[in-house]
């Protein structure tokens, strides 16, 4: 039992953070937010270059071979950077295809991932916005040796960027929850797929994808037909548990930036760091970040070593949904009315934690996990004990 | 970071465990409970003798001085399961490491191994009529006489003052100088004398708590100090630097098994009784917002629980916290009273009764911890001066 990191994860994140300080200013992100693509490819490259994009993906497509509190570790610090890079959406997606897919679809996608030169996304919410089965009514038909997708896709991160997109669909007709959920592995300039971006908080690249009749191959799925869903739970898991990283990464600088501000704004002839007030809202921002940090190290840890982790993610994600977002918040009001303006920069972090609280599980949702896995199998629940029998969304 | 204990770890927590089967009946549960209020009772000492026996407790002091030179997550384990049923054998910060890092030889020689066989247990006596956040500001006074010093003044809330063999407390031994610079830390037996323990009775008292209560404790004392004359090597470190060692020994008690458990155990209690227990046929557990509100404490015990084994973790590696134990310290305690609270809007007029009242549930337990959570954010350093502390020694803030 050791919560600290190894000197290596100690390392890896200051290497990390010691190039993206270096290549990814502030005004670089600020830049992409009125961007077409939305990220700059040279970085991207270089990120790839630097074992990054491939860190937890197997060495004989190019990657590291390395653990998912590695690839978190990194992520934290691209969060922390505000990093104009569709790393979440290609890891969520590669890291699935990796764990579930053919050997065929592995080798077509992830040597490309690894080295920089193919972005990666996933769809799953459509009108419903909740993360379950039940929101998913895009429907997969088969017909001769494919299948003919229809529907809309709602919030798909870095869609225009992506090269591929998996998609999560119903293939059999009628069928209820978790029964006959398929997944597919979509070339995005298949015809019949159209997009358009919306217009969001975070100023970043999700889109609506309309699917007309779009058809794919059988070698397309992942998984067998209609009994994918364990894989797309395990893909939103993986994909929540790295997005945490990214918000407790981003939360600790803008708490950083508040606690630095506070100690050079004057008021009243003194520092306003200097009143309790400030200090006891720094501490608590710290506090919470500190704690969405260690949830969110259990759960990548519990994934590495091959242990169930549904609840570990839903904790963090609860507690990072709520704590987060009070940072930020937090942080804003500390900086007074200068944090609400265009030129300043905070915002940036502001408007990014608060897009991601909203993204991969509500407060709500993720809590109804828990609530489940406490309440609704037998036995006594003890603190620091397995929670395991059963625990879905 | 690793987050699992070793094989050897588990097998340790098993073996306590079987021990406490074994061992940890009713009757001695009950006079554990009793303890704070009437003292230690035979079976107790026995039993605490049996756990001293088995090396389970000061694993991490070393050897020379009774300890195993273990780890202190090993010690961790015992106290956690331990604590669980109402045992403390976690020696407080203010006491065994302390004098480990002030004491002469002689003072660890005398007290280490007596504390961990159990035969030596200190009272505190740190806060006072007019010194509470503020403890620097405390006006018992220690005058030098020769080879002695006379103490005279009042401590407050000395708890367990009319049992403990001894008293590890403050008193001022220069009044002019600044006044963390001036005061002295007293290791002495509390039947010197010129020492007077009065009892304060809290609202615990009556009815007693049941079993289990957090703060359940029905006394604490007032004690003191009438010309009070004590050996000039009673002194635990340097004259006029005892805040500095007593900081330290205070830090230390703000972490580990014994204050997580305080704070968390009333999670688990309302988990396994929603799930147990109905009221006329329905069960809390199948209300949307109880079972939110469950979910949403039992994230928040799950960080009390990290914070605890980061605070463990810093330990083991042979580092000092600088704010991870107040954060620990402000996060647990306030975790526990929002859990109390909780749970009386989950059991509504129910969690008004008392032990011994007529529909009381679980003896009342969850109405006396609706009184007595809330003590656990104020003692040893309130949450107010612990977020002091993470913002000034953690955050660097400046002050006022």
């Amino acid at each position: 039992m050791d919560v600290l990191l190894t000197d290596e994860e100690e390392m890896l994140k200051n290497s990390a953070r010691e190039f993206l300080e270096a290549e990814c200013s502030p005004e670089l992100a600020r830049e992409m937010e009125r961007d077409d693509l939305g990220y700059p490819p040279q970085l991207w490259k270089q990120m790839a270059t630097l074992g990054w994009v491939g860190m937890a993906l197997p060495e004989r497509y190019g990657g590291q071979g390395l653990s998912l509190t590695y690839l978190g570790l990194v992520m934290e610090e691209v969060g922390r950077h505000i990093v104009p890079v569709p790393l979440h959406s290609t890891m969520t997606a590669a890291l699935t295809i990796n764990a579930d897919g053919t050997d065929e679809q592995r080798q077509e996608t992830l040597p490309k991932v690894c080295s920089g030169d193919m972005v990666l996304t996933w769809a799953f919410s459509e009108a419903d916005p909740r993360y379950r089965a039940e929101s998913v009514k895009m429907e997969a038909r088969r017909d001769g040796d494919g299948y003919i997708l229809n529907g809309t896709k709602m919030f798909v991160d870095n869609f225009n960027a992506s090269e591929k997109c998996l998609v999560v669909c119903r293939s059999t007709h009628g069928s209820q929850g978790t029964d006959g959920i398929s997944l597919f592995l979509v070339d995005t300039s298949s015809p019949g797929i159209s997009h358009e971006l919306l217009t969001t908080l975070a100023k970043d690249k999700q889109s609506q994808v309309v699917f007309e009749n779009v058809r794919v191959p059988s070698s397309a799925m992942i998984g067998e037909e209609g009994s994918a869903w364990p894989i797309v739970e395990a893909m939103l898991d993986r994909g929540t548990a790295l997005l945490c990283t990214q918000m407790t990464g981003a939360a600790r600088k803008d708490a950083e930036m508040a606690i630095d501000y506070s100690k050079n704004r004057l008021a009243f002839g003194r520092p306003v760091a200097s009143f309790q007030s400030i200090q006891h809202i720094c501490a608590d921002m710290i506090m919470w970040v500190d704690g969405g940090q260690l949830l969110t190290y259990e759960a990548l840890w519990r994934m590495d070593q091959g242990l169930p982790a549904s609840v570990e993610v839903s904790q963090a994600k609860a507690f990072c949904n709520e704590k987060c977002e009070a940072v930020v918040r937090s942080s804003q009001i500390i900086h007074g009315g200068i944090g609400f303006m265009m030129e300043f920069n905070l915002h940036l972090w502001f408007r990014r934690v608060t897009a991601w609280t909203l993204r991969l599980g509500t407060t709500f949702e993720h809590r109804a996990r828990v609530a489940r896995a406490l309440l609704d199998q037998p036995g006594k629940m003890r603190l620091g004990r397995s929670m395991y029998q059963t625990a879905s969304r | 970071m690793d987050f699992a204990f070793t094989p050897e770890q588990e097998q340790l927590r098993q073996e306590v465990r079987d021990f406490i089967a074994e061992n940890v009946t009713d009757s001695v549960r009950a006079e554990v409970e009793d303890a704070m209020d009437e003292g230690h009772g035979e079976e107790y000492m026995k039993l605490r003798a049996k756990i001293a026996e088995r090396g389970w407790i000061g694993i991490s002091f070393p050897k020379e001085y009774g300890g195993q030179d273990g780890s202190r997550i090993d010690q961790y384990i015992v106290e956690e399961e331990l604590a669980r049923v109402g045992v403390n054998v976690g020696l407080s910060g203010s006491g065994g490491p302390a004098i480990l890092a002030a004491g002469t030889e002689e003072q660890k020689q005398y007290f280490i191994p007596r504390l961990i066989r159990g035969e030596v247990t200190f009272a505190l006596g740190f806060t006072e009529p007019q010194a509470g956040a503020d403890l620097a500001g405390l006006q018992t006074r220690a005058v030098r006489d020769g080879d002695d010093y006379i103490i005279n003044g009042q401590k407050m809330y000395t708890s367990s003052a009319h049992y403990a063999t001894h008293i590890y407390m403050m008193a001022r031994t220069d009044p002019d100088a600044p006044k963390h610079k001036g005061i002295s830390i007293f290791l002495f037996p509390m039947d010197t004398p010129g020492v007077t323990v009065r009892p304060l009775w809290t609202i615990q008292n009556d009815p007693p708590a049941p079993m289990g209560t957090t703060y359940g404790m029905g006394r604490t004392n007032e004690t003191f100090f009438e010309d009070v004359r004590v050996p000039a090597s009673s002194m635990l470190g340097e004259e006029n630097m005892g805040w500095y060692v007593g900081a330290m020994g205070l830090n230390l008690d703000r972490v580990g098994a014994s204050r997580y458990l305080i704070s968390v155990r009333r999670d688990e209690d309302i988990v396994n009784w929603v799930k147990e227990n109905e009221f006329d046929g329905h069960s809390p557990s199948e209300d949307p917002e109880v079972r939110d509100r469950i979910a949403e404490m039992w994230i928040e015990a799950q960080v009390c629980r990290l914070m605890t084994l980061r605070s463990m973790s810093i330990v083991e590696h042979g580092g000092n916290f600088t704010y991870e134990g107040s954060a620990e310290k402000v996060w647990a305690p306030e975790h526990g009273v929002r859990t109390t609270e909780g749970i009386s809007q989950i059991l509504g007029p129910y969690a008004q009764l008392l032990n011994g009242s007529i529909g009381a549930v679980e003896d009342g337990v969850f109405a006396h911890n609706l009184m007595g959570s809330f003590q656990s954010g104020i003692n040893h350093g309130s949450v107010q001066v612990m977020r002091d502390q993470v913002a000034r020694r953690g955050l660097g803030m400046p002050r006022g």
